[in-house]
């Protein structure tokens, strides 16, 4: 059977096998844990501690606990690439077995409370080559050289400040252009009647 | 098969005797923490202190046991060959016999930290995956061009590596065609034989 926020595919097995993990909990509780899901899905620091607190009353274990928070991201991150409303959310989680009356309808709240915020961080970590970070300038004007004794000519000087995602380094690339070949770039053509 | 101890070896290996008994124990003990954890230079000099031998003698002793435990655990030699092995050092049965031990009670545990030393080949990490459409460029405008660009991060010894690769969609459906035609192959016959085998 075929789920919307599975990406019109079928529920991976081991989606299907914690949600009876999940209906063990307390739905004030689930409330509680997705919220911490959540956090660390927006790129927060998730509170592991307060996750354990609220789930040894259902006396998981530690490989419980932890495929609890695994599903848990898996729906809502799924959900939020898939552009699933919340109301579709519930009824197809509710067809996965999750009890409703609080269990899916309180999951699927905060879900709905935090989908914009979580698209807009999903697209800011889609994959993207490397950023432009600024671009400084400098005009110099050259008067004379070892080759020429008047040169009197202007010179751009270009730095390109780039980002590179993961390291969070900024590389610096520098250019150099005569002032007709600086028109090129700006223009896209020479400027009339000057040969480049 | 016999273990073939150096001139070196057995000159490091010679401090044991000295030492006494119950100090075998006490450097079979750091041979066995230098192995899982790298050497202890502060661990060593306090057992140097405590058995009243100098430092260098204790360095050596726990280095030369650690190599002999290697080397023993790595040829997975018997316990007899053990013994001859470690007869031609000229120790007292008591020694031969602590030392025996620590190499039979440790076999397996060594084993596993050499097996983890094999050098390995980068190993994937995860997968990033974007899916553009070039519409156009400086010199050609109005195309429909679709590229799917992939961020291949790759583990290579503790160290993160990235490869970045474009492809058009049809390349890709290609490459997936491959793979499940590589996949498909543990099904034959010829492959579900050896894997029955080597269970």
């Amino acid at each position: 059977q075929r789920f919307r926020f599975c990406g019109d595919l079928d529920c991976p097995d081991w989606v299907l096998a914690e949600i009876s993990t999940l209906a063990k909990i307390s739905s004030v509780k689930l409330k509680l844990i997705c919220a911490q899901v959540l956090r660390d899905l927006l790129g927060e620091p998730i509170e592991y501690d307060k996750i354990l607190k609220l789930t040894s009353d259902a006396k998981l274990e530690s490989g419980d606990v932890k495929a609890t928070i695994a599903v848990l991201g898996f729906i809502l991150s799924s959900a939020a690439k898939h552009n699933v409303d919340s109301e579709s959310l519930s009824s197809e989680l509710q067809q996965l077995g999750l009890p409703k009356a609080e269990h899916a309808s309180g999951l699927c709240r905060s879900y709905e409370e935090k989908q914009s915020p979580l698209q807009d961080r999903l697209r800011a970590c889609s994959l993207r080559l490397s950023q432009l970070g600024s671009v400084r300038w400098r005009v110099d004007y050259t008067l004379s050289s070892s080759e020429l004794q008047e040169v009197n000519e202007p010179v751009v000087h270009l730095t390109f400040n780039m980002r590179d995602r993961e390291c969070e380094k900024m590389t610096a690339i520098p250019v150099t252009l005569s002032a007709n070949k600086f028109w090129v770039l700006l223009a896209g053509e020479a400027l009339r009647g000057v040969a480049v | 098969m016999l273990l073939v101890l150096s001139v070196e070896h057995r000159a490091h290996l010679g401090c044991l005797p000295r030492a006494g008994d119950a100090a075998v124990g006490e450097l079979g003990r750091l041979a066995l923490e230098q192995l899982r954890r790298g050497a202890a230079p502060r661990a060593c000099e306090s057992a140097a202190r405590k058995l009243n031998i100098s430092v260098d003698i204790i360095q050596h002793g726990v280095e030369g046991l650690v190599y002999l435990l290697t080397e023993s655990s790595k040829l997975m030699i018997s316990e007899a060959d053990f013994q001859d092995s470690i007869n031609v050092l000229g120790f007292s049965d008591e020694l031969n016999k602590s030392l025996v031990q620590l190499y039979l009670d440790n076999r397996k545990e060594i084993r596993s930290i050499l097996g983890e030393l094999a050098p390995r080949l980068p190993s994937y990490h995860s997968l990033e995956w974007r899916l553009d459409v070039q519409l156009a460029s400086r010199s050609l405008r109005q195309q429909i061009k679709p590229a799917v660009t992939m961020k291949l991060h790759l583990n290579e010894n503790e160290d993160r590596t990235a490869q970045v690769l474009q492809t058009d969609p049809a390349t890709l459906l290609h490459l997936i065609q491959q793979l499940e035609q590589a996949l498909g192959e543990m099904k034959m016959n010829h492959c579900r034989r050896i894997v029955r085998n080597m269970k």
